[in-house]
């Protein structure tokens, strides 16, 4: 069924691009929104590492 | 404030990894340094075939990768996710299993490889009793550490555990793929997929095995241990999440640069290239957050080794993550590929990236866990300036020697032959350059001696906080609450985190593998192209076996300076019985895809039992075992039968006849090495008769044949 499908796309770019440009739409909206915001629990988890014990 | 919980983290496991990194780190080092010599001076494979290049070769590989690596992974790991989560390890059982389960695959290895014992896809060459110990250690160590996760007392996880969950899920996938093979005995298996399918299998495993288990989990020790080093928080942890999802969506696509210009179709090769190039920018967004971390400490830097050789270690993560998508160009690639410019571009990730984060953290790590100093910053400095001149005199020699070998291939006289014609010329050429890669592996190694004497100092002045103390508010339940930043669902839910890895790092592996799997035009059929002869088969085992592959492509590209010298450039219908694919990586001889009828049987006889007597000056090793030993016969018929049931066309009852027509043939190449004088009692039952019947195969199957008179 898959190779049917498959082969019935006849071109299998579209995969290519769908795949670029669903990780290009991930990317910039995560881009975007993890700079847009200041928040104090950036601070928290950044300084994750320094407050253990050791 | 919740009630404060005490507790303690385990220390002993933490120790144990560590030392296995160091003594696995002696050993992979100085076979890689063997292996070296091997190249300018063949006899150091001392006459025996345990110790013979092509065997060592794969030893010293995975021993750097999955013991020395490997073992510093896990010291890493189990040290900061305790720390990170403020939790013991989920169980101290699990952690032993993980550890002893971990060093007997290591030890397995070290004992079947040089043994001959290999299924040749390059980095995953263990045999598949080892491969399925191996998946059983590694859910072990994922169960002990999701189970870790799931009874820590923060809340959030840090981005480096992000990148310990991506490590493990992505491991996982690439392990099962890459190794299905049919079992036909104890030491020997038959892979699922063949030709220029295995072949995209195979690369997008060992592209991914570098970025998944020599980077994403070194990447997670970055993120925790710098900002320990340096005491200040990570750069920007922003930029630590953008370059968290980007490099693990964009890395798997990446694999089909390994293949370029071979028979793989146009579209993955350019798949490849392409998310080849995007993989620069999240490579050096961690970069740079790795160096900028240091901002306002640069001056502890001149003073502090540990800083030392992590700053070195980020720039070589630099340098390979920006020279990799170069060497993606195809113009590029041309000139470079088969070549040891290869070699010397992974060694700055194994040397500079994986080697000196290893030793920053180990520098960092014992002293704490001993309770003591360090023994002499002196000379951990020391240490540091070996260490790095070591990486310069091992790289720089192999780049130049890389360029000059490829420039040599492919230089033509005015009148328009190869002017290099005698691939052996391009070989002795580079010897001195192989000469001055030794001296710095050489160099490397002793800085590594001189980290052990530093470390067992230290260790002496100190006793092992094996439990060390520690206490933590007890987790309170979360509670969500309007305008919450975005992502802080994924940072508190480690299965979340791992399920939406999984999905974005199996993106990119679906959409190139499955098209090849299952459309029949990505490998159109040639109808000459016949299924191996038993003794053909039984003789490309024994090719597998001795790791030819190791020095030797079996792939002509379509250059006219490979057409000229080789012969006709390879097509992808030409290896739809081949499993595993033996394409190869690096040419430290010729290619040998053509070699089949190039030569007189008696020729391969002399060049196997002696390489000079055929070609004067040759850095290949005799391999007179072929000539002594008696070929086994015994699994024939069951490699024959396997080979039938995955679809290759042989008559139905052909099994029971296999060793029949494998004498048959033997018989006949014996009475053509009679006629030129070669005789030898039992001859025509040694090993060297099957290698002389697969080479003289090789690439004939669309030679255009002269017509019978």
């Amino acid at each position: 069924m898959a190779k049917y499908i498959l082969e019935g796309a006849g071109n299998i770019n579209w995969m290519a691009i769908f795949a670029l440009i669903t990780f290009l739409t991930i990317f910039i909206l995560s881009a975007i929104m993890a700079f847009r915001k200041d928040n104090p629990v950036i601070k928290r988890m950044e300084n994750l590492p320094l407050d253990d014990d050791a | 404030m919740a009630n404060l919980e005490t507790f303690s983290y385990d220390n002993k496991i933490v120790r144990n990894f560590a030392y296995a990194s160091v003594i696995f780190g002696v050993i992979g080092m100085l076979v890689g340094i063997l292996a070296a010599l091997q190249l300018v001076f063949p006899a150091m494979n001392l006459g025996l075939a345990e110790t013979t290049y092509g065997r060592i070769r794969p030893l010293h590989t995975n021993a750097v990768i999955f013991a020395f690596v490997g073992n510093g992974i896990f010291t890493g790991v189990y040290y900061s996710l305790q720390r990170l989560l403020k939790t013991r390890m989920f169980s101290d059982l699990l952690s032993n299993l993980h550890f002893w389960g971990w060093q007997l695959i290591i030890l397995s290895a070290a004992i079947t490889l040089p043994l001959g014992l290999t299924s040749s896809h390059e980095y995953a060459e263990l045999i598949w009793p080892i491969d399925l110990a191996i998946a059983v250690v590694w859910i072990i160590f994922g169960i002990n550490m999701f189970g870790t996760i799931l009874k820590r007392r923060e809340q959030h996880l840090y981005v480096a555990i992000w990148f310990y969950i991506a490590t493990w899920i992505t491991v996982t996938v690439l392990h099962v793929f890459n190794n299905i093979q049919i079992p036909v005995s104890l030491g020997h298996g038959v892979y699922a997929f063949a030709g220029v399918q295995d072949a995209l299998i195979q690369w997008w495993y060992g592209h991914n095995a570098v970025a998944f288990f020599l980077t994403t989990p070194y990447l997670g020790l970055m993120y925790y241990f710098m900002p320990k080093a340096a005491n200040r928080p990570v750069y920007s942890y922003k930029l630590s999440i953008i370059h968290f999802w980007a490099l693990i969506f964009i890395y798997i696509w990446a694999g089909p640069h390994h293949l370029l210009y071979t028979s793989l179709p146009d579209w993955a090769q350019s798949l490849g290239t392409v998310f080849s190039i995007m993989l620069i920018a999240p490579s050096w967004g961690g970069m740079l957050n790795g160096l900028l971390t240091l901002r306002g400490v640069w001056d502890k830097v001149r003073t502090d080794p540990i800083l030392k050789f992590f700053v070195v270690a980020v720039t070589a993560y630099g340098m390979a993550t920006l020279e990799g998508p170069l060497l993606s160009v195809k113009s590029l690639n041309a000139i470079t590929h088969y070549t040891d410019w290869t070699v010397g571009h992974v060694h700055i990730g194994a040397l500079g990236w994986n080697g000196m984060l290893t030793f920053g953290m180990l520098y960092w790590l014992i002293p704490r866990i001993y309770g003591t100093k360090l023994y002499s910053v002196k000379l951990a400095n020391t240490h540091f300036w070996i260490g790095t001149m070591g990486i310069l005199f091992y790289a720089i020699p192999l780049y130049w020697a890389g360029w000059t070998q490829s420039l040599m291939w492919k230089q033509f006289t005015p009148d328009g032959f190869l002017q290099y014609g005698n691939f052996l010329e391009t070989v002795t050429q580079i010897l001195p350059m192989y000469m001055i890669r030794a001296i710095g592996g050489t160099i490397y190694f002793s800085g590594v001696i001189v980290m052990i004497y530093n470390l067992v100092k230290t260790v002496k002045s100190g006793t092992l906080i094996a439990n060390q103390e520690a206490s933590a508010p007890a987790l309170v339940k979360y509670e969500a609450h309007n305008n919450e930043y975005w992502h802080k669902w994924i940072e508190r839910k480690p299965i979340q985190m791992l399920i939406v890895s999984a999905v974005l790092v199996l993106i990119g592996g679906l959409v190139e593998i499955i098209p090849m799997m299952m459309i029949d035009n990505n490998v159109p059929k040639i109808a000459s192209v016949k299924p191996y002869t038993p003794l053909e088969l039984e003789g490309r085992d024994l090719y597998i076996r001795e790791g030819c592959v190791g020095c030797h492509s079996q792939m002509v590209r379509p250059f006219r300076s490979e057409t000229e010298r080789y012969g006709e450039y390879s097509k992808s219908g030409e290896f739809i019985y081949d499993r595993p694919f033996l394409w190869g990586s690096k040419r430290t001889g010729p290619d040998l895809h053509r070699v089949g009828a190039k030569y007189p049987d008696s020729w391969h006889y002399n060049h196997m039992m002696d390489p000079t007597s055929m070609a004067p000056g040759s850095i290949m090793p005799p391999y007179p075992w072929l000539h002594k030993n008696d070929l086994n016969t015994g699994y024939t018929a069951s490699k024959i039968k396997v080979l039938q049931s995955l679809g290759t066309p042989y008559p139905d009852g052909f099994a029971d006849k296999a060793v029949d027509d494998l004498k048959a043939q033997a018989k006949k190449i014996t009475e053509s090495l009679s006629k030129d004088k070669i005789t030898q009692e039992n001859l025509e039952n040694k090993e060297i008769v099957a290698l002389i019947a697969y080479l003289q195969r090789l690439g004939t199957d669309i030679k255009v044949k002269a017509p019978s008179k």
